[in-house]
C-alpha cells in the first residue's frame, strides 16, 4: 500500500501536467466558447410557419458540449502515465503490480477531484444563468443534466474510464509498439462489429432500442462503471509481462 | 556464506537469437563484481533479468533467496542503473526526489555531494542533458540509493575520464563505509580493474570465465622473442594466440610463472609482459569455455 501511494506521488512530482493541464485546456476552450456565444445572440432559431421562416427567440439553451475536452485529455494522461513513467518506476524497484495499482489509484483520485470541480462549475453556470450569455458549457443534455451528485458521479466514472482506457493503451504500446496498438484498435472495432452482427442476426434491434431509450443517465453511468472495471482487468493482465 | 545472487541454467531466447545460454553464476554478498564482455554478449539482458525487468525463457534466478520478478521484497532492496534509462519529463531534482521515496537507505547528502562532483544542474530537464550528464544522473541514483544489490549497466557511457575517476573514487569510498553487493558491467576493463574483486566474463550468452580478480593477475603472460627461443620456453605449456612477425614470435602463456621460469626466459632473452585484465578478457573470450578455469585452478 505504501508503494501504491509512492507511485501516485511519483506521477505528481511535476503536478503541472497532471493537475494543471486539464484545466488550462478547459479554460482555453471555455474562453473561446464564451467569445463565440457572446457574439451569437442566444437561442434564435428559424421556425417554418405559414408566413415563411420566422426567427423566434427562445428562452435559453446554448449547449456547447465542449467540456468533453477534459475527458479526452484523460485518455492522454492515462497513456503517458504508463508509457513515459513505467521504465524509471521499474528501475527503482517497483513491481508492475504496484505500479499499475498506484497509477490507477491516482487516476481515480484525479477523476474524483476533477469531477467535483466540474460539478461546482456546473452549479456556478446554473447560478449565473450561463455565464451571462446563456451558454451551457458544463451542462450536457441527458448525460450531465441531473442533480449535482449525479453529475459528480457520472463525471467521476467517465474520467476514470477514459484514464483506465489510456493506461491499457499505453501498456499495449509499451509491449507491442505501433503494430500492437493498431491490432488493439482493430480488436476493439471487431468487438463492436460482432455485437452489431449478433443483434442484427437475432433481430434484436427493437429490444436494444427499448433498452437504451429506457436507460436513465444513472443507468448509463452504471454501465460505464462496469466497462471501466473490465478495462482495468484487461490492463492488469497486459502489464504482467511487460518489459522495459 | 550464502550467495546474494544465484543463477542456474538461465536461458533467454529471442525470436532469432539466444541472448543467454545456460548461464549459471553466484555472487557473494558484499563484493564488487565486474560483468565483462563485448557488445551484445548478454550483459544487459542478464542484469535486466536480475532486476525483474525482463523474464527468463528457462532457468532459475534467485536474489536474496527468492525470484526477483514482481517480488517487491527483493526488488526494493535493489537498484538498477542502465545506460539507456528512459525518464519521464523530469528535471534532475525530480528524478532524485522520486528515487528517494523508494529507497529506505537513500542518502540525500551523498546525492547532493555527487551532483556537485559531477557538476550536474539539479534544475535542468533530463532530456536536455548530454549523454555523459545523463549517465552521471544514473550514477548519483545508484550510489545514493545504497541498495543491498546495486546493478550498474555501462554506467559511464559518455562520461569523460575525470568524471569516471570520480565515479570509481566515490564508489569505493561509499562501499567501504556501506558494504553491499555491486555488479558492474563495463567495457573499460583496465580502468575498472582496480575496483573489482571478482570478474565474470560473458561471451555470446555464455559465461566463459569467473574468477577472483587477484587470481587473474599474472595468470597469463605475453612472451615474445626469437621463434626458437619462444618454442623452447613454451614447450609443455598452454599457449594462446601465437603471432609471428618475421623471425620473432609473440605468444600468450597461460599459468603462473615461477622464479625458474623467469631465469630461463632471461637466459633465452625473451620479453615477459603480464597480461592486463582487459587483454586477458579479450583472450578468454576467444577461447573455448572453461580453458582458463582449468589452467588457473
Amino acid at each position: 500500500m505504501r508503494t501504491w501511494r509512492d507511485v501516485a506521488r511519483y506521477h505528481l512530482v511535476m503536478p503541472w501536467l497532471v493537475v494543471g493541464m486539464p484545466w488550462a485546456i478547459t479554460a482555453f476552450s471555455f474562453v473561446v466558447n464564451l467569445i463565440i456565444f457572446d457574439l451569437v445572440p442566444p437561442g434564435h432559431h428559424g421556425v417554418l410557419t405559414s408566413q415563411g421562416v420566422v426567427q423566434v427567440a427562445s428562452a435559453s439553451h446554448n449547449y456547447t458540449g465542449a467540456v468533453c475536452i477534459v475527458y479526452i485529455f484523460f485518455i492522454a494522461l492515462g497513456v503517458s502515465s504508463i508509457g513515459r513513467s513505467l521504465p524509471f518506476g521499474l528501475a527503482l524497484g517497483v513491481s508492475r503490480r504496484s505500479f499499475y495499482a498506484g497509477t490507477a489509484l491516482l487516476g481515480g483520485a484525479l477523476a474524483l477531484a476533477d469531477g467535483l470541480a466540474l460539478t461546482a462549475l456546473q452549479a456556478i453556470e446554473q447560478a449565473t444563468d450561463g455565464w451571462g450569455v446563456r451558454m451551457h458549457f458544463f451542462r450536457v443534455p441527458y448525460i450531465l443534466d441531473g442533480p449535482w451528485y449525479l453529475t459528480w458521479l457520472t463525471s467521476f466514472v467517465g474520467l476514470a474510464l477514459l484514464f483506465i482506457y489510456g493506461m491499457w493503451f499505453g501498456i499495449v504500446y509499451r509491449r507491442w509498439n505501433l503494430t500492437g496498438s493498431a491490432a488493439f484498435i482493430a480488436a476493439q472495432v471487431c468487438v463492436v462489429v460482432a455485437a452489431v452482427l449478433i443483434v442484427a442476426w437475432s433481430d434484436a434491434w427493437s429490444g436494444v432500442g427499448h433498452f437504451f431509450s429506457g436507460l436513465t443517465a444513472a443507468g448509463l453511468t452504471g454501465l460505464l462503471a462496469g466497462l471501466a472495471v473490465l478495462l482495468l482487468a484487461g490492463g492488469q493482465a497486459t502489464i504482467r509481462r511487460a518489459t522495459v | 556464506m550464502t550467495p546474494v545472487i544465484s543463477v542456474t541454467g538461465l536461458t533467454r531466447r529471442y525470436r532469432d537469437h539466444v541472448a543467454l545460454d545456460q548461464v549459471s553464476l553466484e555472487v557473494e554478498a558484499g563484493s564488487i563484481v565486474g560483468l565483462l564482455g563485448r557488445n551484445g554478449a548478454g550483459k544487459t539482458t542478464l542484469l535486466r533479468i536480475l532486476a525483474g525487468q525482463e523474464f527468463p525463457s528457462a532457468g532459475d534466478v534467485l536474489v536474496h533467496g527468492a525470484p526477483p520478478a514482481e517480488n517487491e521484497a527483493v526488488l526494493r532492496r535493489m537498484v538498477f542503473v542502465r545506460e539507456d534509462q528512459t525518464y519521464p519529463d523530469f528535471k534532475v531534482r525530480h528524478a532524485l526526489r522520486v528515487a528517494s521515496w523508494f529507497y529506505p537507505n537513500w542518502n540525500a547528502e551523498l546525492a547532493d555531494a555527487l551532483l556537485a562532483d559531477f557538476g550536474l544542474p539539479a534544475g535542468r530537464a533530463i532530456k536536455k542533458l548530454s549523454r555523459g550528464m545523463r549517465s552521471a544522473l544514473g550514477i548519483v541514483i545508484g550510489l545514493a540509493a545504497r541498495a543491498d544489490v546495486t546493478l550498474f549497466d555501462e554506467p559511464y557511457a559518455g562520461l569523460d575520464a575525470v568524471a569516471r575517476q570520480i565515479f570509481y573514487d566515490r564508489l569505493l569510498a561509499d562501499y567501504a563505509e556501506h558494504p553491499r553487493t555491486i555488479l558492474l558491467s563495463t567495457h573499460l576493463i583496465d580502468e575498472a580493474a582496480g575496483l573489482l574483486e571478482r570478474v565474470i566474463v560473458i561471451d555470446r550468452g555464455r559465461i566463459v570465465l569467473t574468477a577472483d580478480a587477484d587470481d587473474l593477475r599474472g595468470v597469463a603472460t605475453a612472451v615474445s622473442g626469437p621463434v626458437l627461443a619462444v618454442d623452447e620456453f613454451t614447450a609443455g605449456r598452454v599457449v594462446w594466440d601465437r603471432r609471428r612477425v618475421a623471425s620473432r614470435v609473440s605468444v600468450v602463456v597461460v599459468g603462473g610463472l615461477d622464479e625458474a621460469d623467469r631465469l630461463l626466459a632471461r637466459s633465452l632473452q625473451l620479453d615477459l609482459t603480464p597480461l592486463t585484465l582487459q587483454q586477458l578478457v579479450v583472450q578468454a573470450a576467444a577461447q573455448p569455455a572453461d580453458t582458463l578455469e582449468r589452467t588457473s585452478a
